[in-house]
């Protein structure tokens, strides 16, 4: 089902709204310092209230059968209010790995629960080089008899990992990388929060000593799994990063025309005002590349996978000139440690690091292009 | 897509079908193969030029009598009397096609002097002109800039003076005019009050080439072609009923046609231009040059394509806004300045990857060739308004951010 204009227009401002009432600045600089890193409450009101986390689910797993357009709306609303929830782990990464696996069984036991809002759930992939490549997985996992598995290894830069109820996890078989199905309660599991220079995106690592694990997907899948994963996940991210984006471009905008130096607007200096319309370029590229992306998603288009790449790399550099943009139009205010901008910042070069960076996405692309 | 919308490009591909054949790729190719010329102006000999003039007239001629050949304007001159959507809705379409290129009739003269002409000019021109340029008969120039007045046009000097017969002299010199050579008229900012304010001494003349006094001069550009031109205006004698709007208030008609020109930017990817951003290309290109594996060239190469395709995907969701008959934002316009950043950083990319190939011709397929494309991308920063002037735009008119302080002059000028 795809939503026309104006029900992705109503969509927008129904999140935007409820983010502006829920995310303000302050919820988010107190949480961003708390354990969880998230509001229990908040999440539970997105889910009851805007049916956010079965937004792009299934209808037969209890979601409202939406895709990554819809979606999209609603991670550029996130992104542009640095929301502190576990949408982005849950509903991007982990739910769309449990989909991409095409496990009935899997899908049928955590979906319902992740669309009601009652799960939250995150993917496991990179260990301490922080590939997110299945190939670079040293983590293992061995037959326990009955079906059953049991993990060894260790998991880093996993997004909401002391928090998640449901974690997926890639780890090596003798069949290749596989993807698992792991309870935050199982014994052998530990996991311990990383400093992270964004912190309003929670990560821990996770170390598992013989954790009882269940198969999704088939054996040694996880490398065609992770293929369609990483692309609807940069898709999702780069929804994020426009958000964001815009997000600097408005502030800095704002700024630009109130702030007066030297008797007059600082916006009417054609320094600051090709600052901004370099920023505006920036941003108008991004959102149509996620957007493009997310559309070229839920087409099934053979064109996706190179889109997604693009709008990774566009979107990741949109948003990281947005972000410092934003502090240099803010002159000394903006390196405060009170204003904002350096939140953006440090989201944006997270983001952008997150999957990888620019030397492993631009190899994607050029790869996606046969080149 | 809105049904009326949905009816009118039906309508467009009926049209089309029937007359011409659709565009065949040209960004597959094999290497070694077929035309290697990466040139963005024509630089072809006279005659050549001659032919393709008379093909734009002709392609504008069938369009005028099915009822495309001025979308926007009103009936009386021979227009459709439908809305700018339709008209940027019909140039999506056609740019499937392979119809003759009309840029030497469309871009200035059906594009900017037309509705220029229709909303300030007095009727025997209107009549006698508007539908002679529509059918493709006539083809019309801007004589706008001049050697001391570019972005800021208002400093225009070339001088209008009343004649014992009520009619107006015209002494100056005009610059960087295209298509001034196949024009039969053109339109013309004079300086009649040198006293006034500068933005208000300004009057607007249409001046038909063929005028004695009219020299048109070939003004030859970095890449060796002339597609501009240098028009000296000697003692040229020109009606009063060809002036467009007030005496002196010529700066209202030059506003008109800017505006215009706005919203006529080219669209990206149509002739051997789009070569230079394909992927395909590129990559033919750096297996030919033993380059495959140089990582700087590779990450260079990821940007530019990353530039590209974004740009594209900002193209195609413009078109899609237009199909449901909404009016695009600054797509166009950051469309504009992609446009000429990504021709330039792709030509700097080629050239770097052929190296010492770039600088002496070995007369290897689709070397050297690139250079012409190379020394063509200084001028896509400047023609059609500076990235300066659409940088402003974008920060005045999207973002709406303050003026600049107006100068004296301007200041005098406000109401």
């Amino acid at each position: 089902m795809t939503a026309d204009e104006s029900a992705l227009r109503e969509l927008r401002s129904s999140v935007r709204e409820f983010l502006e009432d829920k995310s303000p600045e302050e919820a988010v600089r107190k949480l961003m310092e708390s354990e969880p890193r998230f509001d229990p409450a908040v999440w539970a009101q997105a889910a009851d209230q805007l049916r956010l986390p079965g937004l792009a689910l299934p209808e037969e797993y209890g979601g409202d059968g939406f895709g990554m357009v819809e979606l999209g709306v609603v991670l550029e609303e996130s992104g542009r209010a640095l929301w502190c929830a576990p949408l982005f782990a849950t509903v991007v990464l982990a739910a769309q790995a449990l989909l991409a696996a095409g496990d009935a069984a899997a899908c049928a036991q955590h979906l319902p629960g992740i669309a009601a809002g009652r799960t939250t759930a995150t993917l496991a992939v990179a260990e301490d080089s922080g590939s997110w490549d299945p190939a670079m997985v040293s983590a293992r996992a061995v037959p326990a008899g009955n079906g059953r598995w049991k993990l060894r290894g260790r998991k880093s830069f996993v997004v909401d990992g002391t928090t998640a109820d449901l974690i997926l996890v890639v780890a090596r078989t003798v069949a290749g990388p596989s993807l698992f199905a792991v309870d935050r309660m199982a014994t052998g599991l530990t996991a311990e929060p990383m400093e992270t220079l964004d912190a309003t995106r929670a990560m821990a690592r996770l170390t598992f000593d013989a954790v009882p694990a269940t198969l999704v997907g088939a054996e040694g899948a996880g490398g065609r799994i992770m293929a369609r994963v990483l692309d609807t996940a940069s898709t999702g991210l780069a929804a994020e990063q426009a958000g964001g984006a815009r997000r600097c471009l408005e502030t800095s905008v704002d700024h630009a025309r109130v702030r007066h130096q030297f008797g007059r607007p600082i916006g009417s200096f054609q320094a600051v005002k090709h600052k901004c319309a370099d920023m505006l370029v920036q941003v108008e590229l991004a959102e149509a590349a996620s957007r493009e992306a997310a559309r070229l998603a839920d087409d099934e288009s053979e064109g996706f996978p190179v889109a997604s790449a693009v709008a990774h790399a566009c979107c990741s550099r949109a948003y990281m000139v947005a972000a410092m943009e934003n502090i240099q139009v803010h002159g000394g205010i903006g390196f405060t440690w009170e204003h904002p901008a350096h939140l953006y910042f440090r989201r944006a070069k997270s983001s952008q690091l997150l999957f990888g960076g620019p030397a492993v996405y631009h190899e994607r692309l050029l790869d996606r292009l046969g080149i | 897509m809105r049904q009326d919308m949905q009816d009118f490009a039906a309508e467009v591909r009926r049209f089309l079908d029937a007359h011409v054949a659709k565009t065949p790729d040209r960004t597959a190719l094999t290497w070694g193969e077929g035309d290697d010329s990466m040139a963005y102006f024509s630089s072809l000999p006279p005659e050549e030029e001659r032919e393709q003039v008379r093909r734009a007239r002709e392609w504008q001629r069938i369009r005028h009598e099915n009822g495309f050949g001025w979308i926007t304007g009103p009936q009386e001159y021979g227009g459709r009397g439908l809305t700018p959507v339709h008209d940027l809705l019909y140039d999506a379409i056609e740019s499937e096609y392979d119809v003759a290129d009309t840029g030497v009739l469309g871009v200035v003269g059906l594009g900017m002097i037309g509705p220029t002409i229709l909303a300030h000019a007095q009727s025997p021109v209107k009549d006698r002109w508007l539908p002679a340029m529509y059918r493709g008969d006539a083809i019309a120039c801007q004589l706008f800039s001049e050697p001391g007045a570019g972005s800021d046009l208002a400093s225009v000097a070339t001088r209008a003076v009343r004649g014992s017969g009520g009619e107006w002299v015209l002494n100056g010199q005009k610059v960087w005019t295209s298509v001034a050579q196949h024009s039969q008229i053109g339109l013309a900012l004079t300086r009649t009050n040198p006293e006034a304010p500068k933005h208000r001494g300004i009057t607007a003349f249409l001046v038909p080439m063929d005028a004695p006094g009219v020299e048109v001069r070939p003004l030859r550009q970095m890449t060796g072609g002339a597609d501009f031109n240098e028009v000296f205006l000697t003692d040229v004698r020109v009606p009063d009923d060809h002036r467009l709007g007030e005496v002196d208030g010529g700066w209202t008609v030059a506003l008109t046609t800017l505006m215009n020109e706005r919203a006529t930017v080219g669209s990206e990817g149509a002739g051997p231009v789009a070569a230079a951003l394909s992927p395909d290309r590129l990559s033919a290109l750096m297996r030919a040059t033993w380059t495959w594996d140089d990582r700087a060239l590779r990450a260079r190469l990821a940007e530019l394509l990353v530039d590209a395709l974004a740009t594209e995907h900002l193209n195609a969701r413009a078109l899609r806004k237009l199909r449901s008959g909404v009016s695009p934002g600054a797509e166009m316009s950051v469309s504009k300045l992609m446009y000429g950043q990504n021709l330039t950083r792709a030509a700097h990319f080629v050239t770097d990857a052929l190296g010492p190939r770039a600088i002496a011709d070995t007369g290897q397929w689709g070397t050297y060739a690139w250079t012409e494309l190379l020394l063509a991308t200084p001028a896509l920063r400047i023609l059609g308004g500076t990235e300066e002037i659409m940088k402003n735009i974008l920060a005045e008119r999207v973002l709406g951010l303050p003026k600049e302080p107006a100068t004296t002059a301007a200041k005098e000028v406000r109401p």
